[in-house]
């Protein structure tokens, strides 16, 4: 084996220039592949954290039937019980209750469709970034009552600045007509203009006492340390919060919540996926390629070693190994450059200075920034796909190597 | 068999799986389905102007006890404006909605506001009822929105009164560009009185979204008229809403001042 390993080292170096260049184009790919795979969960994971923070959270506590309905029927108390329980496990860093219900907005006789959100002044900004994303006046406070806030394209749209009176109209949750005049306090810009033209908040208490509604939320936003603790811990809560008689509740993760986002995430996936595929099976074949050349310059050498007792087999393996190395090597030059590029471009986003290409990346609800996340998984898989591609893509000079004859190799030139 | 001929089959194989009703007998020669629409049209709304005192009940699961809303109306036919005022509860006391086509105004005195409900509304709630902005202020014409198909006679019907009374069963389907927001509407017409007595409400996919039934039929200068109309949605169990006419009266002169947005945030 000592002696195989030193000929197939040897071999490989038998024509620099060859080896070079197909280690290079190597390189080039474990590169590629393991930058773009880390920029892809860099920029998925900001993605998903920006998309929680607007105001999902990485988990949200209804009613059951609430997430399929959105309507006031599945709500659930609100009060020391549930609260002590969230706050028992340490890993619910962020809790905000919520009332969220539709209606009509008006300044004027012009009305807009709403969607009006009470949130507890005090615990919001715990889950969500709504209370940082005030452009005019401020956020609500627990003191002031019948203040709203609103989205910054709502705003536009109603005509209405900080201090207008404007009337939220909608039904109550006892069928009532509800309506009441509001005070604008501020104005927020929200990243997704869908949400940003339509969205209002006001405070719990006053969203409980408009829709008539009790102690009763829709929901309760909850923040952990990540996206990917999301599904434990929701599963933890599952099996321990205390279930009310009325209706049980449901924990739901952030995917559950936003089921567009996670495919956006899944078809990016898929792009990213079969676009490095091609790349890693061109780079496959430049290494058939050049140990396929390199077997059929040495016919003769390869006659004389089997003329000289070698086993085909050994020759199978000879061949074999050198198409590994020259694998092994652009592998190892390329995680040695891609690694470290990653770690930088980690600690140094880049942000998109091109207004067009911001604006479009805010479309789906983002900061324009694009950001890299290494993951050990990331050089370990990439590492093996590279090598299992190559050593698939070696089998066949190797077998054509193994099979020369030592009569009509000498013979040849 | 002609073509028309297989569509009634074929809508008659609709009622007896899907509309549940019994079995029909096969429609009166005499009478086309638009004559019986078009009689039953004219009993119901071959008025100038109409004014009424009535109270809406709603039932739901949401609520302990039924709510009651009252309130009075007035309704322009021939410039399809119509205005309404509520009377109790005193919460919404002064509330009103006026209809100017295709406009539907809401005011409300507590807080001295006017709002235009948008259309995305329309198919929303009225007051927390199963009725919808939509039922007041429809426009569509019964007659030129809708083609009329006889599905035949039922000649035991049991209407919201009790007695079976004898009808006609019809089904509306909107003309392709008429500006209806069903799929298609069954209509039981009283077959002596021609008063519709139950109307089932359809999507485009074929599903039975609500029932209206109709009954306490008066005669009001001449007319047949129900005075009690009840709602149920299909899709929402234990949903009910109902409205009883105390009083119709037809063709009394209306002041045409009634119908603006000054008589609108009119304080009472």
């Amino acid at each position: 084996m000592g002696l195989e390993l030193r000929l197939a080292w040897r071999n490989v170096w038998r024509n620099p220039r060859r080896t070079g260049l197909t280690i290079a184009a190597t390189v080039f790919a474990v590169f590629l592949v393991v930058f773009f795979v880390a920029m892809s969960a860099g920029v998925h994971e900001k993605m998903i954290e920006d998309s929680v923070r607007v105001h999902s959270g990485h988990l949200t506590v209804t009613g059951e039937g609430y997430l399929e309905n959105k309507t006031l029927e599945y709500g659930m108390r609100w009060g020391d019980p549930l609260l002590e329980a969230l706050e028992s496990d340490p890993a619910v860093t962020g809790i905000a209750p919520r009332v969220t219900g539709f209606g009509l907005l008006s300044k004027t006789a012009k009305a807009q469709g709403v969607m009006v959100m009470g949130v507890d002044p005090a615990r919001e900004g715990t889950v969500s970034t709504l209370p940082d994303r005030i452009q005019e006046g401020r956020f609500l406070t627990g003191e002031t009552p019948r203040g709203i806030v609103l989205g910054s394209r709502l705003a536009k749209n109603l005509g209405a600045l900080p201090g207008d009176e404007l009337l939220l109209y909608s039904v109550a949750y006892s069928l009532e007509m509800a309506y009441e005049l509001f005070t604008v306090v501020g104005v927020m810009r929200l990243p997704e203009p869908a949400l940003d033209r339509r969205f209002a908040a006001i405070r719990l208490t006053d969203a409980q006492e408009f829709f008539v509604y009790g102690d009763l939320v829709t929901e309760v936003a909850l923040l952990t340390s990540s996206a990917e603790a999301a599904a434990p811990l929701a599963q933890r809560l599952r099996d321990e919060l205390p279930q009310p008689r009325a209706r049980p509740l449901a924990v739901h993760t952030w995917n559950e919540v936003m089921p567009d986002l996670e495919q956006l995430l899944l078809l990016d996936d898929a792009q990213m996926y079969i676009t490095l595929a091609i790349l890693v099976i061109v780079v496959a074949f430049g290494i058939l390629n050049t140990i396929l050349m390199a077997v059929l310059e040495r016919t003769r050498e390869l006659g004389v070693m089997l003329a000289l007792g070698f086993r085909p087999a050994a020759i199978f393996r000879l061949v074999y190994l050198e198409s590994l190395m020259l694998a092994a090597v652009g592998l190892g030059i390329g995680l040695a450059l891609a690694i470290p590029a990653v770690f930088w471009f980690e600690a140094h986003p880049i942000w998109i200075e091109s207004e067009a290409m911001a604006g479009m990346v805010e479309m789906f609800g983002m900061e324009p920034v694009m950001t890299w996340k290494f993951k050990i998984t990331n050089p370990i898989g990439s590492a093996a796909t590279i090598l299992g591609i190559a050593s698939l893509a070696a089998l066949y000079p190797a077998w054509k190597a193994s099979r020369a004859r030592p009569v009509d190799a000498l013979r040849a030139i | 068999m002609s073509v028309r001929g297989a569509t009634i089959a074929s809508v008659w194989l609709w009622v007896a799986v899907g509309v549940g009703a019994v079995d029909l007998e096969p429609p009166d020669a005499a009478l086309s389905a638009r004559d019986v629409v078009s009689r039953m049209e004219d009993n119901m709304r071959g008025v100038a102007s109409s004014t009424c005192d009535a109270t809406m009940t709603v039932t739901s699961p949401r609520l302990p006890a039924p709510r009651e809303v009252r309130f009075r109306c007035w309704e322009d036919r021939v410039g399809e404006r119509s205005f309404i005022r509520i009377v109790a509860p005193a919460k919404d006391k002064g509330v009103g909605f006026l209809k100017i086509p295709p406009n539907l105004w809401n005011y409300i005195p507590r807080v001295e506001r006017t709002v235009r409900i948008p259309p995305s509304m329309m198919m929303q709630s009225w007051m927390g009822s199963d009725f919808t902005n939509d039922d007041l202020v429809r426009e569509s014409s019964v007659l030129d929105d809708y083609e009329h198909v006889f599905l035949g006679v039922d000649p035991e019907f049991a209407a919201l009164d009790g007695a079976p009374r004898r009808v006609h069963v019809i089904e509306y389907q909107p003309h392709e560009d008429a500006p209806v927001v069903w799929g298609r509407i069954v209509v039981w017409v009283d077959a002596e009185r021609f008063v519709p007595l139950q109307q089932e409400f359809f999507d485009e996919d074929g599903v039975r979204l609500r029932r209206m039934s109709l009954g306490d039929v008066r005669e009001v200068q001449g007319r047949s008229v129900p005075h009690l109309w009840r709602m149920v949605p299909l899709d929402k169990d234990g949903h009910e809403t109902k409205l009883q006419y105390q009083s119709l009266r037809f063709d009394e002169p209306i002041d045409a001042a009634v119908f603006t947005k000054r008589n609108l945030s009119r304080r009472e």
